[in-house]
């Protein structure tokens, strides 16, 4: 059987990328120390195959087909397609279709009904925290995407019972494999509205505090009162929350947090420690 | 509410380089090509950012502005004067 090796979430603001160049020295060292830490810890994990769990940004969907969850079950994926992300080092993106149509097979069983992908573009929200993370060559990745975009999104709830369903595919998948979980999104940011810019790094705070003491009603209580009032991008917590649900809940360590207003967002990088299971 | 051919001209531009260095050569070109409102192809023309923002994912109204040339520091002041002008309509009713 498969067994979970690690569980992992990062923030991938694009000007970590874009705007490199104008992030404060102090911000630039943060930022880098935090990413490579992640990195080593995936690395040390020694995953076989990563499932990622990332939004889309207007690269595969589009408002005429909007899934809320879409598993990728293809060989191959291409890698980031904006202009910016030319010197990303991922071109084409191996896959992993056997645990895919399992976690796609126990997701039907468990009562979700996912979109299914045979070929996906992986698009910076997935490739920042990889390619600065230093992970290269890449594991096979089973990408998901979930709908963080455009409302109507997928519950806080939701997210957290796919995580519990997906650490349950990994657990019965039958190959002996390392599988690690990486969910990328947040944190408060906000992008093309008013508030574009500000970052709320209180709620950050508080949205931390929530996934250490790891208690499943509080989070989903303050996420759900708390997630409409703030920017946009902070709906891609939802994917923390996944990875949250596939830790069973326990063992959140903060890697990092950067409330860096030169890439708009309030980074944050953590890991779930899987031997803290209380 | 979206606005679907609004929303499909800036995906489209997102999506295709080329195509976002023929807007910028020809905006009359390209726009010619969408069936949009005529209110709508008057706010694409004018960059009226305060009508475009309640008509599309802000996502894609950032990414289009981006595409279109606006300066980021020229965005962030419309898109925040939008803002407080939907904010000061919603206080009177």
């Amino acid at each position: 059987m498969a067994r979970l090796a690690g569980v992992f979430a990062s923030s991938h603001a694009p000007l970590i990328i874009r705007g490199w160049k104008d992030v404060k020295p102090a911000n630039q060292q943060e930022l880098t120390g935090s990413l490579t830490e992640l990195g080593r810890r995936i690395k040390a994990a020694k995953p076989d195959v990563l499932v990622e769990i990332a939004p889309d940004h207007w690269v595969n969907f589009f408002i005429n087909n909007l899934p809320s969850i879409c598993v990728g079950i293809g060989e191959e994926h291409e890698g980031p397609a904006e202009p910016w992300m030319k010197d990303c080092p991922y071109k084409k993106i191996a896959g992993h279709p056997k645990l895919a149509n399992h976690i796609l097979q126990t997701a039907f069983e468990r009562d979700f009904e996912p979109s299914v992908s045979h070929h996906l573009t992986l698009d910076h929200g997935f490739c920042i925290p990889l390619w600065r993370g230093g992970l290269d060559p890449l594991p096979p990745i089973v990408p998901i995407i979930i709908n963080d975009l455009e409302p109507p999104y997928p519950s806080v709830r939701r997210c957290l019972q796919w995580g519990t369903m997906l650490a349950e595919a990994i657990r019965t998948y039958p190959e002996d494999i390392r599988v690690a979980i990486l969910a990328t999104g947040g944190l408060s940011h906000s992008i093309g509205e008013a508030t574009m810019g500000e970052i709320d790094e209180p709620f950050d705070r508080e949205c931390i505090r929530h996934f250490e003491k790891g208690d499943e009603r509080p989070l989903i209580d303050f996420l759900n009162e708390r997630l409409p009032t703030i920017g946009n991008g902070a709906a891609e917590i939802r994917n923390w929350v996944a990875a949250h649900g596939a830790a069973d809940r326990r063992g959140f360590e903060l890697i990092g947090y950067c409330n860096c207003p030169e890439v708009y967002v309030g980074c944050g990088f953590a890991s779930w420690n899987l031997g803290a299971r209380a | 509410m979206r606005d679907y051919w609004l929303s499909k001209l800036f995906f489209d531009l997102q999506s295709s380089p080329p195509l976002g260095d023929e807007y910028r050569a020809s905006r009359k070109k390209i726009l010619d090509r969408y069936p949009l409102k005529p209110e709508v192809r008057t706010a694409v023309e004018r960059d009226d950012v305060a009508f475009l923002a309640s008509r599309v994912n802000p996502y894609l109204l950032r990414f289009y502005f981006v595409v279109a040339g606006m300066s980021e520091a020229d965005f962030l002041k419309k898109v925040k004067t939008a803002g407080a002008d939907a904010a000061a309509r919603s206080s009177h009713g």
